[in-house]
């Protein structure tokens, strides 16, 4: 059996600030990149446990290379960096039986959701998939779901994991804290984290037979509403975007692999209109 | 005859060094050599004027995009100011001209003897083609034009520059201010000289408008970009409908210039960004 895991950290116990999923911090960031990767160990032992053999590893916080390879199992293998192509979901086209979420947000304007953002708080304001107002989880379920693989766990704060269950409702859902807000959060420590990750993972694999690849239906229509409007000014210059309103742009496809990289390019370009003039 | 005016500066009589062109520092010599440009603009008016055009519109092309002095030009004319223009150095040009001018126009990115010569963002774009023709900013920006029917009538700048367009747009009358050494030195007119020869020659420019052609490009436009590094490509390469050919090579095609020439400017944008 083989196991994808895209690990972010804004969703990992006692996460409650930027300074600590910060690499630039040199105080909090090196205890927090350790909880983090003590929570996609304790994803991969509950996999394990079930019998999956072959583990993929996607870093997907930040610049990408957060995890300590000390901590992992030898015989993992970890996509590490920055910039890659499907970014969070990079190695979804290959086909995976299941994939985990662990260390997940919730979305740009959450309410109770500790650092909730979709991909680029600079730039996002809202993400939405056929109407649909989308987490990066959904985002990337989608991408996932495209070639085939479902998603089965998803971990973080119980606002966000509620979410999602509530699009993927086979998902086995592990929070691992209460957001009181933005900033705060009533957390479990990173020990009994890790167990119920532990158990979590186990669970999401017997669960298995019921859960489906997400996938949204043809045609395909994602809408971005931008921050500021000079990142509109950008996204429009992207072949086949529709500007629709002063922060508001439109992009349809029939494929999702299209709209995704489309998403990752409004990204990236919206990032540009944030240089000087 | 209605004109429109893409006015750059680094092929102002006198250019030879970025500190004279660099609005953004901006070093002290800017102050000087954007009065020499917009003397240069002046002039181009005044001789088209001369001619017989009317209406005039100029789009400050260079840098920041917000160059040029005001008190030294007319009053009746508008002017395009600022910077982010989804069409950029050729911004509004479809509103019905009889014809358009560069002004202070370089060299393309890679040319031998043309003064400050690059093409858009010289950290990002080695190379620009369409259809196979190796582009220039007046060769692009002239194709844009072309696509909405409007023939380039002028062109100012080093020898270099104005004999490549010349070798792509034979109806082009050019103004030579200055004979390039090398991509900083040049062996120019002085300002004055320079204004004169520009008025003159607008107005041959406009009296001459009926044998211009506006310079179209077959359908569909196959752009071909070759990025200055492997990490730009990687970024270029995401912009919806482009085709990675290479390490640092990206193409797109599209029936509709107006769709090429903003795909160009998302290329160069999202360039910075790498």
């Amino acid at each position: 059996m083989k196991i994808y895991i895209s690990a972010d950290m804004e969703g990992t116990a006692g996460v409650c600030s930027w300074a600590q999923v910060d690499p630039s911090n040199t105080h909090e960031y090196p205890v927090y990149r350790r909880y983090m990767t003590k929570e996609v160990n304790a994803a991969i032992d509950g996999a394990r446990a079930h019998g999956a053999h072959e583990i993929v590893v996607n870093d997907s916080h930040w610049d990408m290379r957060n995890l300590l390879w000390d901590e992992l199992p030898a015989d993992v293998r970890v996509i590490s960096g920055v910039r890659k192509p499907l970014s969070m979901a990079e190695g979804a086209q290959r086909r995976f039986d299941a994939a985990f979420f662990t260390g997940y947000h919730g979305k740009a304007g959450e309410p109770a959701a500790t650092l909730s953002h979709t991909y680029s708080d600079a730039t996002f304001y809202n993400v939405r998939v056929n109407g649909t107002a989308c987490t990066e989880a959904l985002l990337n379920a989608a991408m996932l779901g495209l070639y085939g693989t479902p998603v089965v766990l998803v971990t973080g704060d119980r606002t966000t994991v509620d979410n999602v269950k509530a699009a993927l409702p086979w998902i086995t859902a592990v929070p691992v804290k209460d957001a009181i807000g933005y900033y705060s959060a009533n957390s479990l420590t990173p020990t009994a984290a890790c167990e119920a990750i532990r158990t979590g993972a186990r669970e999401a694999l017997r669960a298995l037979p019921h859960a489906k690849p997400f996938t949204f239906s043809p045609p395909i229509e994602l809408e971005i509403e931008t921050l500021k409007t000079e990142q509109a000014d950008f996204m429009e210059l992207l072949p086949r975007f529709e500007r629709i309103g002063g922060r508001t742009v439109r992009y349809r496809h029939d494929d999702y692999h299209a709209i995704f990289r489309a998403f990752i390019a409004a990204m990236r370009i919206g990032g540009a209109a944030n240089l000087p003039t | 005859m209605n004109l429109y005016l893409s006015t750059d500066m680094e092929g102002v009589a006198g250019v030879s060094g970025w500190e004279q062109v660099d609005a953004r520092t901006p070093h002290p010599e800017y102050a000087i050599y954007r009065r020499y440009y917009t003397l240069e603009v002046a002039a181009a008016i005044e001789g088209a004027r001369r001619a017989g055009a009317r209406e005039v519109l100029v789009n400050d092309s260079h840098g920041p995009m917000r160059n040029l002095l005001f008190d030294e030009l007319p009053s009746d004319i508008r002017v395009i100011f600022g910077n982010r223009k989804p069409y950029s150095m050729v911004q509004d040009a479809g509103g019905g001209f009889g014809g358009a001018f560069f002004i202070g126009y370089h060299g393309g990115i890679g040319d031998q003897n043309a003064v400050l010569c690059h093409t858009y963002t010289p950290a990002v774009i080695y190379e620009l083609r369409l259809n196979g023709v190796r582009c220039s900013e007046a060769t692009i920006n002239a194709a844009m034009l072309g696509a909405h029917g409007v023939p380039l009538l002028m062109i100012t700048g080093d020898r270099t520059t104005v004999e490549g367009v010349q070798a792509q747009m034979p109806w082009v009358h050019g103004v030579i201010v200055k004979e390039s050494i090398g991509n900083f030195s040049a062996d120019s007119l002085s300002p004055t000289a320079a204004q004169r020869a520009i008025a003159d020659g607008a107005a041959h420019a406009i009296a001459h408008a009926a044998d211009a052609k506006p310079f179209r490009l077959d359908s569909p436009i196959e752009m071909r970009v070759t990025l200055t590094r492997t990490e730009q490509a990687d970024y270029v390469a995401m912009i919806p409908g482009f085709e990675r050919t290479g390490p640092r090579d990206v193409q797109f095609t599209d029936a509709d210039m107006q769709t090429v020439f903003k795909a160009f400017v998302a290329t160069f944008r999202l360039g910075m960004l790498a």
